[in-house]
């Protein structure tokens, strides 16, 4: 009897990491993939020895660096950087302050400002992109890194669901003990609340942050110079002879991300299942 | 609402003529209790918008009606009206006024409660106090000026103005300096009926549902099965094993798609294999490989949201209340009895909300046959291919050829399609109905 018992509990065992093994290698070829052709020689994907370059180099890396005059890698890069990093700044700004607000003060228009943006959320996302490159131009920002970082970060305020959860969670007593003791509103957030609330920040500017660093819609469509391109549309206009230089981009703007993302997991999962459960 | 009533006439016949005074002259009931520099802002406010009424607001509204008379001529070198602009400030003036209206209420309920004051003998609040109230009591208003006047420009606005499309011929060879009409639901009309845009649309809007429902159901439960698999007891190493599927999370979605699209092109490794073995190359992603490039697409879906699925189910698997599953294993419960009845309904209830934006991301999801198989139009499809969801047609028309209007009824279609099924999950999903079963 006992013995049936651990042959079943070993055939368990195997076929869960038999499993585990098969979910590992399905993700991990694709990458590995990636990561062996950009350090492939010969560049085109058409040498390759089935999967894997049949010879390597750096030549790749080294290409995407000093080639510019066709595709300016470089220079994508910089202006990913620039777009992320300002929407990221502006973006997290806006969206911790409206959150907080949303969580902790009790006014008329709360609850339909509320329902409005449930609303405005189901509306295709790029519903009204014809009329943003139309503003665009009415403003002058056609072609102008400035426009795009203004677009991303009041769009953001859009998702503030997952950070009013996080302040839902902060206990309001505390509040109301400042608020005795004279504290205004404008004291209470910024000296009592803000510094608790670390990790929601974190979470929403690592959001905010590869937002625009992945997206490729709203670039392709507001800036036309190749040099203005960011890293995702410069990489979509490559050539397809050109696969070990895709490669190249691809694994050097991804290390970053990836390597965040690592470091901040607990965080993101943390913030995830919060804004689920208060959704 | 009687109530409500009751209280403005009684408060009407209550007002002072200094009250009475604010309504036609902003702010003249506050200078006159004592609140200059208040009274003199909302004049200024009264006066700065009979001028924008006077200069621009009227035409503009008249021509959010028209929508221009004047078409514009090179030879003659008349400039005429242009359409779209005069719409976009038609919708301008129309929010001027709606601001004003409310600004003009909360002038007078303010002049009111200014007589309160002078009634109960009291001074009125100095403009200074009054400003530092913004950083206390009226926090709310400092803090949310910008993002709501930065959600109005940029998603409001358009998505009014591209509703107001929706109703119009603008589009096609109608555009500036064509002039535009209003022409009611006949665009909505052409969608079901005209043979240019029907049949494209109802085989993409089957395809699209489809599609929605596939990828949410295998992605959610291949996420959830691998976080199951992750918490047993028996697997070593949690954090390597998890460690593959966040790697594929990180990667941003644009890489992953191209780098599939690279593999699966006819140059690409897997043909490559192929061809070796002696077969002729298999074009996965072609013109004619309909159920092929399909079925690829909901894998390609499947390896960038199902680690998403892990990790959220993951998060919520340790919050199960583990007494539970001991108690109904002394009762003999086997382990798909236990998944049955313990772990989907509490996974259910707690997902609810994820699994409906995962379902709304997958219906609207542009990404996935954009890169796939972007720019293809098939046969029998109207600027479109037989892969393509009703989002990726919306952007085939509106952005590449011009259909605007049509684009816009399109849009609409999805709005009134999502926010129907969220809706119904809404309502009938557990997390909704019974909210503290699990608490």
């Amino acid at each position: 009897m006992r013995r049936k018992i651990n042959a079943g509990k070993i055939l368990d065992t195997a076929v869960t990491y038999v499993i585990l093994l098969a979910v590992a290698f399905v993700f991990f070829f694709p990458c590995l993939w990636l990561i062996l052709a950009s350090f492939s020689k010969s560049g085109s994907i058409y040498s390759f020895d089935g999967f894997f370059p049949a010879q390597y180099s750096t030549a790749s890396f080294v290409k995407l660096f000093t080639d510019t005059t066709m595709y300016n890698y470089p220079k994508w890069f910089m202006n990913t950087l620039l777009i992320a990093a300002g929407s990221c700044l502006l973006g997290t700004f806006l969206t911790i302050l409206t959150a907080y607000t949303m969580s902790r003060f009790q006014f008329k228009m709360r609850k339909p400002m509320m329902k409005t943006t449930m609303v405005l959320g189901m509306f295709p996302s790029f519903m009204g992109m014809t009329v943003v490159y139309l503003l665009m131009t009415q403003f002058g920002l056609i072609n102008h890194l400035g426009g795009l970082i203004l677009i991303y970060a009041s769009g953001a305020p859009m998702g503030y669901l997952t950070q009013k959860g996080f302040f839902d969670t902060i206990p309001k007593s505390i509040d109301e003990a400042a608020k005795i003791d004279g504290a205004t509103n404008f004291q209470i957030f910024t000296k009592i609340n803000l510094p608790l609330s670390k990790p929601i920040i974190v979470y929403t500017a690592l959001t905010s942050f590869t937002w625009p660093w992945s997206d490729f819609i709203l670039p392709k469509l507001l800036l036309k110079e190749k040099n203005l391109y960011t890293v995702a549309v410069g990489l979509m206009s490559l050539d397809e002879t050109e696969f070990a230089r895709f490669a190249a981009g691809s694994v050097f703007i991804a290390v970053p991300i990836v390597i965040l993302y690592f470091c901040l997991v607990k965080n993101m999962v943390n913030g995830i299942s919060e804004g689920a459960v208060k959704g | 609402m009687k109530e409500k009533w009751n209280k403005f006439t009684s408060a009407v016949r209550d007002s002072s003529w200094k009250v009475r005074l604010s309504a036609i002259i902003m702010g003249g009931g506050q200078f006159l209790y004592g609140s200059y520099v208040k009274g003199i802002l909302y004049f200024l406010l009264e006066a700065g918008i009979v001028c924008y009424m006077v200069l621009r607001g009227f035409e503009d509204i008249k021509g959010f009606f028209t929508l221009g008379t004047q078409k514009g001529d090179a030879w003659l070198g008349t400039v005429g009206d242009n359409s779209v602009i005069m719409l976009l400030m038609g919708i301008f003036a129309w929010i001027v006024i709606a601001a004003f209206l409310y600004l003009y209420q909360l002038n007078i309920k303010d002049a009111y409660h200014a007589q309160k004051i002078a009634e109960a003998g009291k001074r009125p609040l100095s403009f200074k106090e009054e400003l530092a109230q913004l950083l206390d009591k009226k926090f709310y208003i400092t803090v949310l000026t910008l993002p709501v006047l930065g959600v109005c420009v940029f998603n409001i606005l358009p998505i009014v103005f591209m509703i107001l499309i929706a109703f119009t011929n603008y589009g096609g060879d109608i555009v500036p300096p064509e002039l535009v009409d209003w022409v009611g639901t006949a665009n909505f009309e052409k969608l079901i009926t005209l043979s240019q845009f029907a049949p494209t649309f109802f085989k993409i809007l089957g395809w699209n549902l489809l599609w929605a429902v596939v990828s949410t159901v295998l992605n959610y439960f291949l996420g959830l099965g691998l976080a199951l698999l992750l918490d047993k007891d028996c697997v070593k190493g949690k954090a390597i094993w998890r460690a593959f599927p966040i790697l594929a999370y990180a990667i941003p979605g644009f890489i992953t798609l191209l780098a599939f699209k690279f593999m699966f092109s006819y140059g690409g490794p897997i043909n490559q294999i192929i061809t070796s073995a002696g077969h002729s190359a298999v074009g996965f992603l072609d013109l004619d490989a309909k159920w092929i490039a399909r079925g690829i697409g909901v894998l390609v879906n499947c390896w960038i949201s199902v680690p998403s699925i892990m990790l959220l189910a993951t998060g919520h698997l340790s919050n199960r209340d583990m007494s539970l599953y001991e108690a109904s294993r002394i009762d003999g419960a086997g382990r798909w009895k236990q998944f049955q009845k313990l772990t989907m309904p509490f996974m259910l209830f707690a997902t609810t909300p994820v699994l409906l934006s995962q379902f709304i991301g997958n219906f609207n999801n542009f990404g996935i046959f954009y890169f796939l198989r972007g720019g293809l139009y098939v046969d029998g499809y109207f600027l479109a291919s037989d892969t393509d969801l009703l989002i990726n047609w919306l952007y085939n028309l509106s952005i590449d050829n011009n259909y605007y209007c049509i684009g816009a009824a399109i849009s609409l279609v999805i709005f009134m399609i999502t926010s129907l099924i969220s809706l119904i999950i809404y309502v009938k999903s557990p997390s909704y109905r019974e909210e503290d079963t699990f608490q």
